[in-house]
C-alpha cells in the first residue's frame, strides 16, 4: 500500500520519505530498505513511543522536515488509496500562496465524514463540519496534504489531531486551500475497504499501465502477480487479485478478490475469495477461505479447513473450521 | 444341527407412507433400497441371512409397489442362488400381522425357524449365534438386544431380561419413564409357534369387535380397540403379554447397533458397514495412493462404473455409487455420492449426501459439521440439485431439482 505512495512521491522528485510509525517499525523498515535502493529514495523512520494523534508525529519529526530551503512538504495518510496527482498539487499550492493545501474527494454520503466547506472557485477552505446532519457540501478530507514548514509552529509535541485542531485554525486565518482529487479515492483502514480499494487500484492500473497486469488463460480480470511468485497448473486467478513476492500458489488453486502478501504458500486445490492472506501464512490443501477472512502474519490454515469471515491474529494455527465470522485470538 | 431343520428369513421393509423422516432421499427411491456402503440398505441384513445354515428362502414384506422391488429381488435371487420373494401387503398389518397375512407362503417349506428382521436397523446381524442360543433356550422366540444409554432408552422397546437364563421378563415399547437400558434391536428368531400367538391376538380382537362391548379395561386400551382386527404389532401385542412366561428369550449383541431413521444416520451407518467390510468383504473396499488411481484414506467403497480421477483424494467413510464422475483435484470426506452425480474439479464434499444426478461445480464446497443427531448436521442434496462453481453449501438440506448459485448456511431449501 505504502509503496504506491512512495513511488508517486519519487515520480515528482521527492528525495526523502519519513515514516511516522508506531507499530512494528523493524518489520516495516526491513521491508522498505530494499525499496530504498530500488527506487533511489531515502527512507527514514520517526517512531512514536506513545500515540500522538494525526498531528503530533509531525512535531516529533520536525528536524527531519525542516531544512533551510523553506520548501513545503507532503503528508500522506497511509491507509488511503487513490491516484496521486502530486504534481498538480504543488502547482495548486504555489498558485494560492496559502500556508497549507489539502486534497478533498467527493463522496456519496457526506454525513458519515468530516465535510470540508470551501469556496468552489478558489478552493479556500471556510470550515470543517464533522458528520453534518444537513447537507453542507460533499467534499471530504482525502488525507493528502502539502504543508509549508511554518505549519509545524502550530503543532506541539502532544497528541494532536491535524484534522480537528490544526487545519481549522489555519482555515480560520484563510490560509488553507483544498483541491478536488480527480479519480478514485478510498479509505482502506478497514479490510473490507481494502479489498474494494485493491479493485479500484487494479482498475486504474488497467487504464494507465496495463502491462503490469498478468495475462494468460488462467487469469480472469485484473490480476497483479509479483515476478518472484510461482503459480501452479490448473489454477484460476482473478478478478482483482494481488499476489506478493515469493508466494507459491500450488496447482488447482482458485483465487478471486483477494490479496496474498509476501511469502505466502497456497496449497493444492485451495479456494480463496474476498480475503487477505497475511505475510508468510499458509493455506492448506482443499481449504476454503472467504467472506472477508483476514489472516494476520504467519497464520497457518490446516488442510480442508473452511473459514467464513474469520479474522485471525498473527502466528495462529487454524485446525477447525470457522463457520461464521469471528475473531480468532 | 439336523439337516432337515429349514430356516426362512423375513425382512420387513415397510412402505411409502413410512420413512417420511428419510426425505428428501425417499421421494423416488424406497428407503430400503437407499445405498449404505454402496449396497442397498436391505442388502446388509440379506447378506447376513445368507450365512445362516439351511436357509431355504428370504421374503421381503412391505407395502411398496411390486415393481419397485422386482428388479432388485430378481437380481438378488441370481446373485445369492437362493429364492428371494417380495410379498406386497395390501395395507400395513403391523410386523406380526404382516407375517401372519403371508403365513401360508412363509410356512410352505415347513421351516423350523423363522428369522424376522426390521430393514432399518444397522448392525452386524449375528444370526448364526442367535440361532444357536435360541435352540439352547428352547423358547418360542429369541430377541436380539443391545445396551444403550439410559437417556436414549425410551426411544426404543425397553426390556428386562433374566441375567442368568436370558429370559425376557418385561417389555415396554417406548416407555415414558426409565424401564431398562436394554433395548429391542428389531431382529428376532421364532419357531412356527409364533403364528399361533398372532392368531390368538387376531381372534380375540375380532371377538371384541363383534361383541361391540366396551369393558372398563378396554376403555383404557382404546388405542388397541380401534385397530383393525388384522393389524397385530409384534411389540405391544406379542412381546409385552408373553414376557415372563418362559416363551421369549434375549440374545445380547456387544457390537454396533443403530436405527436408520434419518438421512444423517444413514451416513453414520454407511461408515459402520464400511468398517464391517474389513472383516466380511474386504474386496469391496477401494485402495490407491494417487499414482494410477485416487488416493484413498480409510474405508471407501467405489462402484466399478464410477470414474474417479487419480488426483482426487477420497476418504475416510466415502461411498460412491454407479456412474459417478469425480474430476481432478476433488476431495471427498465422510459422504455418500449417489448414482450419476458429477463432482467437478477441485470441489470438496464433507459430511454430506449428494443426491442422484446432482452436480457439484468447480471449487464449490458441500459440507456440514457431521453431528448425526442435529437436524442439519449432515448436508443433504436431493435428486438433480445443481451447485454452481465456487458456491459453499453448509449444514443445509436442499430439495430435489434446485440450483444453488449463492452460498447457503444452515438453511432448508424448498
Amino acid at each position: 500500500m505504502i509503496l504506491h505512495q512512495i513511488e508517486a512521491l519519487k515520480a515528482i522528485g521527492v528525495e526523502e520519505v519519513v515514516l511516522a510509525i508506531n507499530y512494528q517499525p523493524e518489520v516495516m523498515l526491513n521491508f522498505l530498505k530494499e525499496f530504498e535502493k530500488k527506487l533511489g529514495i531515502k527512507i527514514t523512520c520517526s517512531q512514536e513511543t506513545e500515540p500522538l494523534g494525526t498531528a503530533g508525529p509531525l512535531a516529533l519529526a520536525r528536524d527531519k522536515l525542516v531544512d533551510d530551503s523553506g520548501e513545503p512538504f507532503f503528508v500522506l495518510n497511509s491507509d488511503v488509496i487513490s491516484e496521486y496527482p502530486l504534481k498538480q498539487m504543488i502547482e495548486f499550492h504555489k498558485s494560492h500562496g496559502g500556508e497549507a493545501s489539502i486534497m478533498v474527494t467527493k463522496v456519496d454520503e457526506p454525513s458519515k465524514y468530516g465535510v470540508v466547506v470551501m469556496e468552489e472557485s478558489t478552493g479556500k477552505v471556510e470550515k470543517f463540519v464533522e458528520k453534518p446532519k444537513l447537507f453542507v457540501g460533499n467534499k471530504i478530507n482525502a488525507g493528502i496534504y502539502l504543508l509549508n514548514p511554518s505549519v509545524l509552529n502550530r503543532i506541539e509535541l502532544r497528541p494532536t489531531s491535524i484534522e480537528k485542531e490544526v487545519f481549522p485554525s489555519i482555515a480560520a486565518e484563510q490560509k488553507l486551500y483544498a483541491m478536488v482529487l480527480p479519480g478514485f479515492w478510498m479509505d482502506i483502514g478497514q479490510p473490507k475497504d481494502y479489498i474494494t480499494g485493491l479493485r479500484l487500484y487494479l482498475n486504474s492500473l488497467r487504464k494507465n499501465s496495463s502491462s503490469m497486469l498478468a495475462v494468460g488463460s488462467h487469469i480472469v480480470g485484473n490480476v497483479l502477480v509479483d515476478e518472484t511468485a510461482k503459480i501452479g497448473e490448473g489454477c484460476l486467478i482473478g478478478p482483482d487479485v494481488a499476489i506478493g513476492p515469493g508466494c507459491v500458489v500450488e496447482s488447482g488453486v482458485r483465487l478471486s478478490r483477494c490479496t496474498v502478501m509476501r511469502g505466502v504458500r497456497i496449497k493444492k486445490h485451495a479456494c480463496i475469495s474476498s480475503s487477505i492472506i497475511g505475510w508468510h501464512s499458509t493455506v492448506g490443501q482443499w481449504a476454503r477461505v472467504e467472506n472477508m477472512t483476514i489472516l494476520g502474519e504467519d497464520v497457518h490454515v490446516g488442510d480442508e479447513i473452511y473459514s467464513n469471515g474469520g479474522v485471525v491474529l498473527p502466528h495462529k494455527e487454524i485446525k477447525s473450521s470457522i463457520l461464521k465470522p469471528e475473531i480468532v485470538m | 444341527m439336523e439337516s432337515s431343520e429349514k430356516v426362512v428369513a423375513v425382512i420387513m421393509v415397510g412402505g411409502p407412507t413410512k420413512g417420511t423422516r428419510f426425505r428428501p432421499l425417499s421421494f423416488n427411491t424406497p428407503k430400503p433400497l437407499f445405498p449404505l456402503a454402496g449396497q442397498p440398505m436391505v442388502h446388509h441384513p440379506i447378506s447376513a441371512c445368507k450365512r445362516i445354515p439351511n436357509l431355504a428362502q428370504i421374503f421381503l414384506i412391505g407395502f411398496y409397489e411390486e415393481r419397485e422391488f422386482a428388479l432388485y429381488v430378481s437380481s438378488l435371487s441370481n446373485e445369492l442362488r437362493l429364492p428371494v420373494r417380495y410379498l406386497k401387503e395390501d395395507k400395513p398389518h403391523g410386523s406380526a400381522g404382516g407375517i401372519y397375512y403371508f403365513r401360508d407362503i412363509i410356512l410352505e417349506d415347513s421351516p423350523s425357524y423363522i428369522f424376522l428382521l426390521n430393514c432399518d436397523v444397522c448392525c452386524n446381524f449375528p444370526l448364526r449365534d442367535m440361532l444357536e442360543a435360541h435352540k439352547r433356550y428352547g423358547g418360542m422366540g429369541t430377541i436380539l438386544v443391545n445396551k444403550v444409554s439410559a437417556e436414549s432408552a425410551n426411544q426404543f422397546g425397553a426390556l428386562v431380561a433374566d441375567p442368568v437364563t436370558n429370559e425376557l421378563l418385561h417389555y415396554t415399547e417406548k416407555p415414558e419413564t426409565f424401564v431398562s437400558d436394554l433395548i429391542n434391536c428389531g431382529v428376532y428368531v421364532f419357531t412356527s409357534e409364533i403364528f399361533d400367538y398372532i392368531q390368538d391376538v387376531s381372534i380375540q380382537r375380532e371377538g371384541r369387535a363383534n361383541l361391540r362391548r366396551v369393558s372398563s379395561f378396554e376403555a383404557l386400551q382404546s388405542a388397541t380397540r380401534n385397530l383393525p382386527t388384522d393389524f397385530v404389532r409384534l411389540d405391544q401385542d406379542i412381546l409385552t403379554p408373553l414376557a415372563g412366561k418362559k416363551r421369549l428369550y434375549t440374545y445380547e449383541t456387544m457390537e454396533f447397533w443403530e436405527q436408520i431413521k434419518t438421512p444423517g444416520m444413514s451416513l453414520k451407518c454407511s461408515a459402520l458397514y464400511l468398517a464391517q467390510f474389513q472383516l466380511t468383504s474386504p474386496h469391496l473396499l477401494a485402495s490407491g495412493n494417487g499414482t494410477k488411481s485416487a488416493t484413498i484414506i480409510g474405508d471407501v467403497y467405489i462402484h466399478p462404473s464410477a470414474k474417479v480421477h487419480p488426483t482426487a483424494k477420497i476418504g475416510p467413510n466415502v461411498s460412491i455409487s454407479g456412474n459417478v464422475r469425480v474430476a481432478a483435484g476433488v476431495r471427498l470426506i465422510s459422504c455418500i455420492i449417489l448414482d450419476d452425480v458429477e463432482i467437478m474439479e477441485n470441489a470438496v464434499v464433507i459430511n454430506s449426501i449428494i443426491g442422484w444426478k446432482s452436480s457439484v461445480g468447480k471449487w464449490s464446497r458441500v459440507q456440514a459439521n457431521g453431528d448425526y443427531n442435529d437436524k442439519l448436521g449432515i448436508t443433504i442434496l436431493g435428486e438433480a440439485v445443481i451447485v454452481e462453481d465456487e458456491v459453499v453449501v453448509t449444514n443445509s438440506i436442499v430439495l430435489p431439482n434446485k440450483t444453488l448459485n449463492l452460498s447457503v448456511l444452515e438453511e432448508i431449501i424448498l
